[in-house]
């Protein structure tokens, strides 16, 4: 568990700050193709705010693209059975 | 009045109940540990989002209608099924981060103020720029205090960071981490089930518009 001390006085130890960064290090999708050492956490952040911006711009098309699709489906109710059993199989 | 009626607000009030005691009994059952990142790669969260997403969008699509007519500054419909997204994605995080917090709390502020505007008179400036100047002024002041813990040319980086995840501006910067590490995740886990869901559609949309309709009222061409 990272939170064994907590952080209330704002005397953050180093220590708990590099596990933080560790752990952000390991869901960004440029890590697995470096087999990462130490980045520079300035990197690492720059990389962060870039990867945030690509999904949220990901999500964006996405939405754009279900709205579009949800317009068409409009004359077809059996339709949205068949998603929600497509979805959990 | 009828004993239909009479029962149905009864029912509803068992169902609202039995939502809370479940409510409850979860947060009970999880201690007040911060939301781990690995909980947004489960299968089961990845179902129940997919599940209320498909809902939110249904509703999305009936509500321009439905709503009183022409409503204030309502977003075309591609920012408005991406809102109910991350609204639902707000939800399943249980309140337990910050930006999840800010992004239900600033969609109440917005529906407010639009529900406000639409009562007084149109054009009325929205509430949402006081709201954004007044956190910015704040943000500002707190920043300064914030790089103790960082380096100056890592606290610029980290209050980039802070502005793209929601409500975290004024977050010390381990806060600051913790909440990007889960939001990453969990908008990863958005994508995903986004993704999924436009692939099932599109192959539903797919099989189906060629007329082979064995709908009840299929529209008559």
């Amino acid at each position: 568990m990272s939170s064994g001390r907590s952080s209330s006085r704002g005397n953050i130890s180093e220590d708990e700050i590099n596990e933080l960064i560790s752990k952000l290090q390991a869901l960004l999708p440029s890590s697995r193709r470096r087999g990462s050492g130490q980045a520079s956490t300035t990197k690492l952040l720059k990389e962060t705010c870039s990867y945030i911006k690509s999904l949220h711009r990901e999500v964006d098309d996405l939405s754009d693209r279900l709205s579009d699709l949800m317009s068409t489906m409009d004359h077809n109710s059996p339709g949205a059975e068949i998603i929600r059993s497509i979805l959990r199989s | 009045m009828a004993s239909t009626s009479s029962s149905t607000p009864a029912a509803e009030v068992e169902v609202e109940e039995r939502c809370r005691k479940r409510k409850r009994a979860a947060r009970a059952a999880e201690p007040a540990a911060p939301a781990q990142p690995s909980k947004w790669r489960t299968r089961r969260e990845h179902e129940i989002y997919s599940s209320k997403l498909l809902e939110a969008i249904r509703v999305v699509r009936a509500g321009p209608s439905a709503a009183a007519g022409a409503a204030a500054p309502a977003p075309p419909r591609g920012r408005a099924v991406g809102e109910a997204a991350d609204r639902e994605l707000a939800v399943a995080a249980r309140g337990r981060t910050h930006w999840s917090r800010a992004i239900l709390a600033s969609r109440r502020r917005r529906l407010q103020a639009a529900h406000r505007a639409r009562l007084r008179a149109p054009a009325s400036p929205p509430s949402r720029h006081d709201a954004a100047a007044a956190s910015a002024s704040a943000a500002s002041a707190s920043a300064a205090a914030a790089k103790g813990t960082a380096t100056p040319p890592l606290a610029r980086k980290a209050k980039v960071l802070g502005r793209l995840v929601p409500g975290c501006r004024k977050l010390s910067f381990p806060t600051l981490l913790a909440e990007t590490t889960d939001y990453i995740a969990a908008l990863q886990m958005q994508v995903r089930a986004m993704t999924a869901l436009a692939e099932a559609l599109s192959a539903v949309s797919a099989t189906s518009s060629p007329g082979a309709g064995s709908s009840s009222s299929s529209s008559p061409l």
